[in-house]
């Protein structure tokens, strides 16, 4: 009995001074400059400033939330640069931008002393860079999410929070045909767009909000029904030629637009795709496009409201208010009759997909609609 | 058509006949000569079209087998052969390989017939494919013909397939090359030719689908009934095609039906051959043959000129003497050019006008004997007349010598004024002939014709009613408006006279005297009729001959002096006469005369006859007229 206990005490001493050690070997370090590179090309990091390029202004509201300590209502910044974790130490626009530790941060010094954004890297150099440790953290495609993993990258994929829609263009012929609208909608095979181009990272959406967020995403279809859109097609008297839009730095976009063209193809609807040019021209030649919106929020009501707020001047729909005490159902409700009239086609959830160097520790995945946490980032010293 | 026109018209037609017939010949054989080189060079083009199409089949079942053989491609098959095996990693391998391995479509494809992955379609992964899962030795098959369908539309592509086994599943590549303008540009192809390839990938003829080496074809429209020939039974032809109304845009076409995998019609080439050069010598020779046209008409033309006037000068002299003659001149002569037909028949013509200059000169001395014999008769017999008074009274005179002083006084008396009367006839006699052999020339002036006959018939209005003959009435029947000729007022005068008094001794019973004047054509024609007893056909004839008279006591110069008158101012005079009715003198007068020499004045007997000789009429012989 003795011994019993002496053995047992024993193994306790060891296991408590084998996780001390652990825990002294994964203390955060202080310092280091955190090497980012990013797709976007930024030229102005001016809080309120807007642009046409989705990903410019997304990569301004992450910097933004490292500069700035407050935001508004509406998710835009306030107070004065600098008064967030970092402030900017140099700045050259659309190229290079670095931002030095605020000492005085009130929340705590972050761990870093600085970050160093190169900005206008495509994947491909940002997913070569990030397997030769030329950077810390990069944002990488979801469709490159399995092939970087596999090449020995740390890879680090959040919830699915950004929606790929199909979206008719109002006054349109094509697009004010229901008909046409929901035959096009109903050949669309998602299963396989995940499967296949997104490579399984992503997930088949039937409605706006995934199944985290409102948890009735199950209750919207997204299964293909060539059967029934060879049918609905044939029903059309003359049948008209589909155009298809994407975005023509959006190879993910012109991916899944020529799925769709395959699709499309194979229930017998003449759909053909072309690239938008950015800006997008007044009067598009196109009768529908791929849209990307990424949520703003984890909240359902406010995730859909800005999903509608987006797609109103997109499709043509009604602009109708949701109340701040809606619920489940009635968001549910909103979400269906948004879909219903095949005006808006969603296709998939994307995840947000994150490439980390080696060194980088206590990375934690953002929310929907948060910056990149990297106040709480530390850096582990490599090696000599 | 003269002679020399209808040689010149035959000699060019035979040259243009004969020219034509060579251009034609020239034509013809070249067009076969160039129609024999574009079927060579057409069948040399096919078969490099053949050989480079076998040789980019062999070399794309190469590269496909070598895909096959990568070590990728059978890493891939042995994974895909395990149960649930995830395909969707090998989504995108198809581009890299075949950017790696140049082709220009690659599929991946599972046992089950679905696309893996796909290089000219990279959307289409999961579809099928079950072709290529029927059994089939694709070894042996090597490199064919397909449509390939692309997100672009459907493509023409030479094609390979190769299989890697694991197990018992089969892991299909599918790859090829495209066949378009850049597999036409690879044909070497001669000056002159083009290579056309038609894509047959849509349901209906697309201008779009027909390529030569530069890209798309421009009219290829003016093809589409032949590649509809084509698609009802593939099978080589040819055939021609002018592109604008210009005939050198022709060209000559030889087409090949490209077949796939089922024999079924995937394409056509069409090699060109520009029919241009053709074109040119045909114009070359056209106008080599308009111009040995041109100058064998200027050779023709002077060749006919020159024949015609070798061959037709012997018989344009012999027209020219055979004119000469009927104009008078029986002297003419024409030149004997050689001794056939022509030379035998100019030495006849001229034996002919000299025996005629013969004749006539015997006939003219014969005339000539016949009118001194005339003349001598009539001298004789006007000199008679007188003589025998004279001699009777100069014997009464003789007798009367021996009678008393008063009978001789008495019949002196008698006697000398016989005499003198009878001398005085003789007198008259040679005044008148020595009148007519000194008829003057002509000295014209402007007449009024009517004038002078108005003129003649005031001077015989008092015989006309003379006591003791019969009244002679006259008829005037002048034309108004008479235009005054180029005449000698006096000549005219004393011929109208003549007539007048010849009428006047044809009525001795009276009768009507009728003048008319009328102006016709330029000339002003008299009318002097009388209604006597009319003359004979033969009195007629010699009516105008001098010294010719049918009166008891004519000089028979009257109507020789009336047509010499007539002569003389370039007129003609003619008589009609019919018996018991009378006789008619018509005289023409020019208004303005063509005098005639003074040779032809009938100084002799005889050159009034010849020059003068009036229109003969059948007429019944005067009653006591007088010429």
């Amino acid at each position: 009995m003795k011994l019993r206990w002496s053995l047992f005490l024993a193994a306790i001493s060891i296991a408590v001074l084998l996780a001390g050690g652990a825990r002294a070997s994964r203390r955060p370090r202080y310092g280091g400059a955190l090497r980012v590179e990013i797709g976007a090309v930024v030229r102005s990091l001016d809080p309120a400033g807007t642009s046409p390029d989705t990903e410019e202004a997304e990569a301004r509201s992450e910097i933004g939330a490292l500069l700035y300590d407050q935001r508004n209502s509406d998710g835009t910044f306030a107070g004065v640069a600098g008064s967030g974790a970092f402030h900017i130490a140099a700045w050259e626009s659309g190229k290079h931008l670095t931002l030095a530790v605020n000492e005085n941060y009130h929340a705590g010094r972050a761990f870093l002393d600085s970050i160093e954004i190169e900005m206008g890297r495509s994947a491909k150099d940002r997913l070569l860079d990030l397997e030769v440790g030329k950077t810390d953290f990069a944002e990488i495609p979801p469709e490159e999410a399995r092939r970087t993993s596999e090449r020995g990258v740390r890879v680090s994929t959040s919830k699915t929070q950004e929606l790929v829609a199909l979206v008719f263009v109002p006054g349109r012929p094509a697009a004010e045909n229901p008909r046409v609208r929901e035959a096009l909608g109903r050949s669309i095979d998602r299963t396989a767009i995940v499967n296949f181009i997104l490579q399984k990272e992503g997930e088949p959406a039937g409605g706006l909000l995934p199944q985290w967020s409102n948890g009735t995403a199950f209750l919207f279809s997204t299964s293909a029904d060539a059967g029934g859109a060879k049918d609905l097609w044939s029903q059309i008297g003359a049948s008209p030629r589909i155009v298809l839009g994407y975005d023509s730095g959006d190879s993910l976009g012109q991916a899944i637009a020529e799925r769709i063209a395959v699709n499309a193809r194979d229930a017998g609807i003449a759909l053909s795709v072309e690239p938008i040019a950015t800006p997008a021209p007044s009067r598009p030649s196109y009768d529908a496009r791929l849209v990307r919106m990424p949520m703003t929020s984890s909240h359902p009501r406010e995730a859909l409201a800005s999903f509608q707020a987006a797609l109103v001047p997109l499709s043509g729909l009604d602009a109708v208010p949701l109340s701040a005490a809606a619920s489940s159902e009635q968001i549910y409700e909103r979400e269906r009759s948004i879909v219903s009239g095949y005006r808006v086609v969603p296709l998939v959830w994307l995840p947000r997909v994150y490439g980390l160097g080696a060194r980088v520790r206590d990375w934690k995945v953002p929310a929907a609609g948060e910056g990149w946490p990297f106040a709480d980032v530390w850096l582990e010293q490599e090696s000599q | 058509m003269t002679f020399r026109s209808r040689l010149f018209w035959v000699f060019t037609i035979a040259l243009l006949l004969s020219v034509g017939v060579i251009a034609a010949g020239v034509t013809v054989v070249a067009r076969r000569a160039f129609d024999e080189l574009n079927r060579q060079h057409s069948e040399a083009l096919v078969a490099q079209f053949e050989g480079e199409f076998q040789r980019r089949g062999q070399d794309v079942v190469h590269r496909v087998q070598g895909i096959a053989d990568a070590e990728g491609t059978v890493r891939m098959a042995i994974d895909l052969s395990r149960p649930k095996a995830d395909v969707s990693v090998y989504v995108n391998d198809a581009r890299g390989v075949s950017q790696s391995h140049q082709l220009d479509f690659l599929d991946f494809v599972s046992t089950d017939g679905a696309i893996i992955t796909s290089n000219e379609w990279p959307a289409r992964f999961g579809y099928k494919m079950d072709w290529l899962t029927q059994p089939q030795d694709w070894v042996s098959v090597g490199s064919f013909l397909m449509k390939v369908d692309t997100q672009d539309g459907p493509a023409l592509g030479l094609m390979a397939v190769s299989t890697v086994r694991v197990g018992d599943r089969d892991l299909f590549i599918l790859g090829g090359e495209r066949l378009g303008k850049e597999f036409l540009h690879s044909l070497v192809l001669p000056a002159g030719m083009r290579a056309l390839l038609y894509m047959d990938l849509d349901p209906n003829f697309q201008p779009t689908n027909l390529v030569d080496a530069s890209g798309s074809v421009a009219d290829g429209d003016r093809l589409a009934s032949f590649i509809e020939q084509e698609r009802q039974q593939p099978q080589e032809r040819t055939f021609r095609i002018a592109w604008t109304p210009d005939p050198a845009s022709a060209e000559a076409f030889h087409a090949l039906p490209l077949l796939g995998r089922q024999k079924e019609l995937l394409g056509v080439l069409f090699v060109g051959s520009s029919q241009q050069e053709m074109v040119k010598l045909e114009q070359r020779i056209r106008d080599l043959a308009l111009a040995v046209v041109a100058m064998g008409l200027c050779f023709g033309l002077l060749l006919s000129w020159w024949g015609a006037a070798r061959v037709t000068r012997p018989v344009r002299e012999l027209a020219e003497g055979a004119r000469e003659v009927s104009e008078g001149n029986w002297g003419a002569r024409v030149q004997v050019h050689g001794r056939q037909e022509i030379g035998q028949l100019a030495t006849a013509f001229n034996r002919m006008t000299t025996q005629l200059t013969e004749q006539r000169e015997q006939l003219v001395q014969a005339e000539r004997v016949a009118a001194w014999r005339e003349l001598a008769r009539r001298l004789a017999h006007e000199l008679k007349n007188p003589l025998f008074p004279l001699q009777t009274t100069v014997e009464n005179l003789q007798r009367a010598k021996g009678q008393s002083p008063g009978q001789f006084e008495e019949v002196f008396k008698e006697s000398t004024g016989i005499l003198l009367s009878e001398i005085e006839h003789l007198k008259n006699i040679v005044g008148r002939f020595s009148d007519f052999a000194k008829m003057p020339q002509p000295e014209l002036g402007p007449v009024n014709v009517n004038e002078v006959v108005r003129g003649v018939v005031k001077l015989f209005e008092a015989q006309f009613s003379a006591v003791g003959r019969p009244p002679i009435s006259t008829e005037l029947h002048l034309a108004e408006n008479l235009p005054e000729i180029q005449a000698d007022a006096a000549l005219l005068h004393r011929a109208i006279e003549n007539l007048v008094l010849n009428a006047m001794d044809a009525m001795p019973a009276g009768g009507v005297l009728m003048l008319r004047t009328t102006e016709q054509d330029g000339s002003v024609d008299l009318e002097v009729s009388d209604t006597g007893g009319g003359l004979t056909p033969e009195e007629c004839d010699r009516l105008f001959t001098p010294y010719y008279t049918t009166k008891q006591h004519g000089t028979g110069l009257g109507l020789a002096i009336v047509q010499s008158v007539v002569s003389d101012h370039g007129g003609r005079i003619s008589v009609e006469s019919e018996t018991g009715v009378g006789t008619s003198f018509h005289l023409r007068l020019p208004v303005k005369p063509h005098l005639r020499t003074a040779s032809s004045h009938p100084q002799e007997p005889a050159a009034p006859v010849a020059a003068g000789q009036p229109e003969p009429k059948p007429t019944e012989p005067p009653a006591g007229e007088e010429a």
